[in-house]
Order: C-alpha cells, then sequence, then structure tokens
C-alpha cells in the first residue's frame, strides 16, 4: 500500500538512476556515496603523497619543489584527514549504524542528506583552491599563524581552505547530531546501551567528540579568516596578537581529531575479530567505556604538540602526563583484541587479516607516542620525519587497515556479493609490505635529523637509502590499493552472491537482507544480548535439535 | 620454503651492499638521536633509551602474545569455520592487572622523566656567566648577534666547555632551531623570546636547519655550529669585532649566499625568485635598504618578497658590507657601477 503511494507522489524527474542517488534520503545510498567519493579523494591525497615521495626518493632532486612542494604536503593531510578519513567513517557510520541497532533510517534522513551534499560542496571548494592564483593552500594542514596569515600566504587558495573546512566542518557537526540522536533514540526493543554493536559505541564516542572540539577549529578558521580579509590581528603578532593562540585552538580540535578518525577503526575491528574467532569479545564493557575514556581524555593533551613552543617545565609536565594517562584506555583496547584470539576458532579471511594487521601495526603507533610523549624526548623528535612516521603508524595502521577490515567485512551486505579471496589477500600482505618500507625509515630519517615539509635534502648514505626505500614501499602501498579497486570493481559486478549472512555473524544488520531493502527490515528480533543474531541461530539450532 | 630463503638471501645482499655507503657510526644508523656534544642533549639520549627500552619490552611481550595467538588457534583441519570457540566473555581480574600495570610503568617512566628534566636544560651555576648569543629566525636564514655587536649569517661561532644561551626570536613567521648533534630543537616564535641553554662539550662541527614549516625555502634554511676553543673563541669574537667595524669581514659574502642567494641563486641569475644580477637596485643603498626592509608584494609573480633586515646591526654595517661584496663581485654588480654604487 505505502509502496503503492510514494509511487504515485514522487515526481518522475526523480525516477533516472542518477537522479534516484541525488536526491536520496536513504542512510544505504548516503552511506555509500560518502564511501564512493571519499575513496576518490583517498586516490587523489595518494596521488599527492606519491608525488612527495617521488620528490624525496633521492638528494637534490627538482620533481615538486618549494612552494608547489608545500601545496602538495599540506593538501595531502588536509585531503586525506577532511575529505577521506572523516567522511569514509561518516559513510560506513551512516550505513551501518540504523542497521546495527535495527532501526528503519538515521533519525533525521533530510539532515543526513544535507550533511552530504554540504561535504560535496566543501570538498569543491578546497580542490578549488588548486585553480585559484598562486595556487593551492602551502601553509601545512596545520595552517600556522602568521604563515597562513595575510603577509606571508596572500593568495586566495588559503582562503578556499578556510572555507573548504568550514564547509566540512558544518557536515560532520550536523552528522554528529544525527548519529547521537539515532543512537540514543532509535534503538529497536530489548536494545539496552550494554547490548549495543561496539562499532555503534565507538560512534557515539566519536560524535561526542566533533560535536565538542570542531565548534573549536571552526571558530580558529574564522579567526584567521578575519585576519586575512577583515584587517584583525587575532593571531598576528605585528598588530598585537598572539601565533601561539592559534596553535592551542587548533590543538584543541587536532588532538581529539586523532580519535575521531581512529575510535571508529577500532569500532570495526571490535565486530571483525570476534566474528572470524567465533568468540564474544573479551571484556565488552571495557571496550565499550575505553572509547568514551579515550574520547574524554583526549581533550586535555592538546599541548604535547606545542612541547617546543616554550610553554615551560610546568605546562609540559602536564601535557606530557594527560598524555600518558590516554595511553592507558588505548592499551586495554589492544589488550582486550589480542585476548579475543585467544582459544578462539580463528579464520583468516581478508577482513580478519585487515582487523588483526590493524591490532600488530597499531601497536607500534601507539608505542612509539610513548616515546613522543615524553617531553624532553620530543625536544628531538619534534616536527621531524619521526612524528609523520608516528601519526602515519596510528592513522594508516590504525584507521586506514580498521576502514579496509570493514570495507571487506561488510562488502557482501553492501552489495549481496562476495569480493574475491585471493586479491584481498595479495592487497593484505601487499599494502602492509609497502606500509612497513614507507615508514619504518622515517623513524630513523627523524633521529638523524630530517625535519618534516622539507621539500629536499643534501645528504648521502643511510639518509638517502632511508629516503629510497621509503618513496619504493609508497608505490607497493598504492599497487595494493589498486588491487582493491580491481577487486572491488570485479566483485560488485560478478562476484558470487553472498546471501544475507555469509559469515555468520552476531549483529543485526546481518539480519536484513543484502542489500538490504529501502526500508531495512520486515521484522527485528528481539535484542537480548549483545550478539543479538547468535541468540536467534541458538534458538532455531535447539528447535531443530528439539 | 625455498622462495622465502630467496627472498632472505636477496634482503641480506641488499643489506650488505647498502652498508659500507652508509654513515652509520656517526648517526646510529637512524635507531637513536645522534650521540649529543652537550651534556643536557646527552640526557635527552639517556631518557630516549629508557623510553625506548619499555616500549619495546611490551611491544614484543604484545606482538609475541598476537603471533602465538595466531599460529596457535588458527582454524584446524576438519574444523568448520561456525563452530564456536569457548565462549569466554571476559575476567576481570586480568583486566584490571593489565590496567594497572601500565599505568605503574607509565607513573615509573613518568618519575625518571621529571628527575632528570633539570639536568636537560641545565642553566649555568649562579657565579657563571652564560655567553648569549641572539638568533633571529627570518624567511630563510638565521642571524646570530653576539653581545659586541659581531653579526653572522647561518653560521654559530661557539666556545666549548661554556655555557651558552640562545635568545630566539623571530622576524616574520615561526622558525624553530635544531641542532640533532647539540639538543633538542626551540621555536623563534614572532611576538616572544625563547631561550634555549646549553653547553658543549665537543670541539667540532655540527649542522642543523629550520624544524617548523616556515615558507617556500624552508627546506634550505640550514645552519652549522663551529665549536672551538675558548682562546680561539674569544681571539676570533675580538678580531671579528674589529673587521666588521673596519668592513674588511666576511659578513657581506655570507649576508649574500644566507639571506639573497637561497631564492635568487649563488650567482644571482634567479632561482626561486627573478634573477637580480646586474640590477641597479643592487648598487643604490637606499633603495636596497628600504627593499630589504620592507620586503615587496609582486603581483607580476607568484608571491613576494620577505623583509629581510630586521634584525640586521642599526650601524648599516651589514649593507654596507653586502654592497661592498656585490660591487666586488664582477657577475653580480650593475654594468658601470663602480664600486661604491650610485
Amino acid at each position: 500500500m505505502a509502496v503503492r503511494v510514494e509511487e504515485q507522489v514522487l515526481p518522475t524527474w526523480k525516477d533516472g538512476a542518477v537522479m534516484r542517488w541525488v536526491t536520496s534520503v536513504d542512510h544505504k545510498k548516503i552511506g555509500l556515496i560518502y564511501i564512493w567519493s571519499a575513496f576518490v579523494f583517498f586516490v587523489g591525497g595518494g596521488s599527492m603523497a606519491l608525488a612527495i615521495r617521488l620528490q624525496l626518493a633521492q638528494a637534490d632532486q627538482e620533481i615538486a619543489t618549494q612552494g608547489s612542494f608545500n601545496a602538495l604536503t599540506t593538501m595531502h593531510g588536509t585531503v586525506m584527514v577532511f575529505l577521506f578519513a572523516m567522511p569514509l567513517l561518516a559513510g560506513i557510520g551512516n550505513y551501518l549504524v540504523p542497521l546495527m541497532i535495527g532501526a528503519r533510517d538515521m533519525a533525521f534522513p533530510r539532515l543526513n542528506a544535507l550533511s552530504l551534499w554540504i561535504y560535496m560542496i566543501g570538498a569543491i571548494v578546497l580542490l578549488g583552491s588548486f585553480g585559484a592564483k598562486g595556487g593551492a593552500a602551502q601553509a601545512g594542514w596545520t595552517a600556522y599563524t602568521p604563515l597562513s596569515g595575510p603577509d606571508y600566504a596572500p593568495e586566495l587558495g588559503q582562503d578556499l581552505w578556510i572555507l573548504g573546512l568550514h564547509l566540512v566542518g558544518i557536515s560532520s557537526l550536523l552528522g554528529s547530531i544525527n548519529f547521537l540522536v539515532t543512537i540514543v533514540n532509535m534503538r529497536t526493543q530489548g536494545m539496552s546501551w550494554t547490548r549495543i554493536p561496539l562499532f555503534v559505541w565507538s560512534m557515539v564516542a566519536q560524535s561526542i567528540l566533533i560535536l565538542l572540539t570542531i565548534p573549536v577549529i571552526a571558530a580558529a578558521l574564522l579567526l584567521l579568516l578575519l585576519d586575512r580579509q577583515a584587517g584583525t590581528s587575532f593571531f598576528l603578532p605585528d598588530g598585537g596578537g598572539s601565533a601561539v593562540l592559534y596553535q592551542h585552538l587548533f590543538w584543541f580540535f587536532g588532538h581529539p581529531e586523532v580519535y575521531i578518525l581512529v575510535l571508529p577503526a577500532f569500532g570495526i575491528v571490535s565486530e571483525v575479530i570476534p566474528v572470524f574467532a567465533r568468540k564474544p569479545i573479551f571484556g565488552y564493557k571495557a571496550v565499550a567505556f575505553s572509547s568514551l575514556g579515550i574520547a574524554l581524555i583526549s581533550m586535555i593533551v592538546w599541548g604535547h604538540h606545542m612541547f617546543t613552543v616554550g610553554l615551560g617545565d610546568g605546562l609540559n609536565g602536564f601535557f606530557m602526563v594527560a598524555t600518558y594517562l590516554v595511553a592507558i584506555p588505548t592499551g586495554i583496547k589492544v589488550l582486550n583484541w589480542t585476548a579475543t584470539l585467544w582459544r578462539g576458532n580463528l579464520t583468516f579471511r581478508t577482513p580478519m587479516l585487515f582487523a588483526v594487521g590493524m591490532v600488530a601495526l597499531f601497536l607500534i603507533g601507539g608505542l612509539s607516542g610513548v616515546v613522543v610523549a615524553n617531553y624532553p624526548v620530543d625536544y628531538q623528535l619534534h616536527d621531524s620525519y619521526y612524528i609523520v612516521a608516528h601519526f602515519h603508524y596510528t592513522i594508516i595502521g590504525g584507521m586506514v587497515l580498521g576502514i579496509f577490515a570493514g570495507l571487506y567485512h561488510w562488502f557482501p551486505k553492501m552489495t549481496g556479493r562476495m569480493y574475491d579471496e585471493r586479491l584481498g589477500k595479495w592487497h593484505f600482505w601487499l599494502f602492509t609490505l609497502g606500509f612497513s618500507l614507507t615508514f619504518v625509515p622515517q623513524h630513523m630519517l627523524g633521529l638523524m635529523g630530517m625535519p618534516r615539509r622539507v621539500y629536499t635534502y643534501d645528504r648521502e648514505g643511510l639518509f638517502e637509502v632511508y629516503n629510497l626505500v621509503s618513496t619504493i614501499g609508497a608505490w607497493l602501498m598504492a599497487l595494493a590499493v589498486l588491487i582493491f579497486i580491481v577487486n572491488v570493481v570485479r566483485s560488485w559486478r560478478s562476484g558470487p552472491r553472498a546471501g544475507s549472512d555469509p559469515w555468520l555473524a552476531d549483529t543485526l544488520e546481518w539480519y536484513a537482507s543484502s542489500p538490504p531493502a529501502e526500508h531495512n527490515f520486515d521484522s527485528v528480533p528481539y535484542v537480548a544480548s549483545h550478539r543479538p543474531l547468535r541468540d536467534l541461530r541458538r534458538r532455531l539450532g535447539g528447535e531443530r535439535d528439539g | 620454503m625455498s622462495r622465502r630463503r630467496l627472498l632472505l638471501a636477496v634482503l641480506l645482499v641488499g643489506v650488505a651492499l647498502a652498508l659500507p655507503h652508509a654513515g652509520l657510526a656517526q648517526y646510529n644508523g637512524g635507531i637513536a638521536p645522534p650521540d649529543s656534544a652537550t651534556e643536557g642533549g646527552s640526557q635527552i639520549n639517556d631518557l630516549y633509551w629508557i623510553v625506548m627500552g619499555v616500549t619495546i619490552a611490551i611491544f614484543l611481550l604484545v606482538e609475541g602474545a598476537i603471533v602465538w595467538f595466531v599460529l596457535r588457534f588458527r582454524r584446524r583441519p576438519g574444523t568448520s569455520f561456525e563452530a564456536d570457540a569457548p565462549q569466554i566473555h571476559g575476567n576481570t581480574r586480568l583486566e584490571l592487572v593489565w590496567t594497572v600495570v601500565p599505568f605503574l610503568i607509565l607513573v615509573a617512566i613518568l618519575v625518571v622523566t621529571i628527575v632528570k628534566v633539570p639536568s636537560v636544560e641545565a642553566r649555568p651555576d649562579a657565579g657563571d656567566e652564560s655567553l648569549v648569543v641572539r638568533v633571529a629566525g627570518h624567511q630563510f636564514y638565521w642571524e646570530y648577534t653576539y653581545g659586541n655587536g659581531v653579526v653572522s649569517v647561518d653560521t654559530l661561532r661557539l666556545p666549548v666547555d661554556r655555557p651558552v644561551r640562545l635568545e630566539l626570536v623571530a622576524y616574520d613567521v615561526i622558525h624553530s632551531w635544531w641542532v640533532p648533534e647539540l639538543t633538542g630543537k626551540r621555536d623563534a616564535i614572532p611576538g616572544t623570546t625563547n631561550t634555549l641553554d646549553f653547553t658543549v662539550t665537543r670541539i667540532g662541527s655540527f649542522r642543523g636547519q629550520c624544524a617548523e614549516l616556515c615558507g617556500v625555502q624552508h627546506a634550505v634554511m640550514r645552519t652549522t655550529v663551529e665549536v672551538v676553543p675558548p682562546d680561539a673563541f674569544d681571539g676570533w669574537l675580538a678580531a671579528e669585532a674589529k673587521a666588521q667595524a673596519a668592513g674588511a669581514s666576511e659578513l657581506g659574502r655570507q649576508t649574500w649566499e644566507g639571506v639573497c642567494a637561497k631564492c635568487h641563486g649563488l650567482d644571482g641569475k634567479g632561482g626561486y625568485g627573478p634573477a637580480i644580477a646586474g640590477n641597479s637596485l643592487l648598487a643604490d643603498p637606499a633603495g636596497l635598504a628600504a627593499l630589504l626592509a620592507e620586503g615587496r608584494d609582486n603581483p607580476q609573480v607568484d608571491g613576494y618578497m620577505p623583509a629581510v633586515s630586521g634584525s640586521w646591526p642599526g650601524d648599516g654595517r651589514q649593507l654596507e658590507a653586502l654592497l661592498a661584496y656585490i660591487a666586488s663581485t664582477p657577475e653580480l654588480a650593475p654594468a658601470g657601477a663602480d664600486g661604491q654604487g650610485g
């Protein structure tokens, strides 16, 4: 009945294949658009990284130098964080959260579509800066003042960068409100807070962080825009402003941002490992609540990005202690995942490979974080390639591997088809090999005195060898991503049918068909634990046996 | 199996070939900060190894557990994918242990760090006088000014075994002074003065460079620290003061190479910035002084020239030295200029 009414009401111009996607308010379609477009930006930002690595493969090269190199590093960072990582997570969250909590859609479907298209416009504005006179922004993804101010970055590219980030920020804010309202209000019968899937928990923590920190960066960027265009000097020492104030505001957002990126990936891994270990997660509550712990503590650690600013031993000491505190909930998660493997019935399909790979490699990023959080040691390591290596271990080793785990895990749900296992394994091994070759030597380069964001160096020997290895590794990662693309395109078109629950998993999204119908569920089973589908299987199995 | 061995052999040969080229000795192969030539820097290295030791131990323990579990608990042949493993939901006591133990380890690291902090940046005893050098960060060079007015571009000369205090300032954007073999870095921020204290204990030449992105030529904002015996330093400082007053020092060449050449090329034929060799402004003291003091927005080309002379001595000696150097260098001097400009 309802279906027939819709057919009559919908105007015919919405019938085309494209318009059906553009005008959709279905969380699954919106999620897929997020995922696809974010992945396009991943390829774009990755290409910039490849150009950076080519320039640095040998000493004294001239492939991309000076301004164009600075634009590459600036835009690589900005695109990866704001156009790839956050939207991709928003996409996965959009697709999964309503399904996982047994809801028909997000709480505000139209707001959801608005978030998506504001993000698109923001992306166009941000990337449009490449076409601006003087080129894209060059002041680094951190855009420290006064370098990003009117005197030293007079070009329009910096303004477009600010406006683009404003738009993307608004999109994230609207999205996080939508997630919180959805998760608070729309859980199906029986799904109490200790029965929601851990991925949904991680989206709760992430949304709280977005809600609390994006307004701060928005304010900082607005003040920067006023400094540039309206003659104020909030951050300009020449006019009585403070360059350091900008850093405080930026990192008050910038550090939680790391957890905004990595928490949902933690959530994904917490879903994947139990399924392929045929066990429940070890310590559900610890994993769920440590997300909140990480989120809260991460808001008082920002000064560890500013140890060399000269804040004094008192403040440096405070931020060091706070940073060490945040290592504890993070460590708890790693140990809980490890313990989930213990006595499991482990099957290493591609999602599991990526999930366990994530635990193993993220650990390195976490431990090097303990090294750099020691502020006298950071006097040496700050702004060097060691930092570049450290945060790529947390972001790629943590987030990107987690995302790949998730994309493979839910590929059958999203497409109704199974990916190619052989290509998936090639992807995993090539990607992690390339990743290690790229970033292990960068630790050494930093310790040998290579600052980040330099377009050239004049030292030979081991210094050059490390740089060359790093470049080779980056291209291996690119090859691995190419394999992933081939896998996705081929499997989406002609992979074997997957069925609704190929992994015999535990959470509600596997109760819907693959891909799920527009209204998600015809009925939702009553939820009596955090593994409702397992409960259902056991009930049915029990009936058959009995 | 044989393929793995081949891979290993290739890897070993590769490493063996790479090693002789590598400056392993000086930089530890990059496994730690370089051996430090200051007491504070050595303290940082000690701390680094303490923290590294702890993290390596945790790394081995946890990665070992992961690898062991992965090998030990792989699905056995004959077991089906969906066969239930033991349904272990957690263990409160164990989880408590792995919350408290890391906490205690971190507290231990913190205590050691806080005990060591005072010696990382050891200020001189009350009686001792530090040698104070003012360090000005500019796009894209370092200017060092000594107490007696001697200035130097990109090269800092210091005495061994005498406490040094650097006063770091910046005249345009933020820079960061970093010489890894001496000690950690410290930012030079416009609008504030930062200090960095250390005592060099080894004679030698140490290289460093700006560590905070400062613009297009950030990568070539390098510096050298020459550490010499105290009496040699005192002699040099006195002699250099006389030479600079008399206009007979190397300051002009240093200024050209450090301030001008990074953008305009050593031969003035252009690089990042336009070619300026032979430009009449190079022999026009008033015009050049104004350009260097104010910089220039140039709508004809992308970008601008920063103001570069903010930290130059008030008596004009650096500009004079630069003009004299240009005039005495045939490929730079404008045609018709006779060495005195105008």
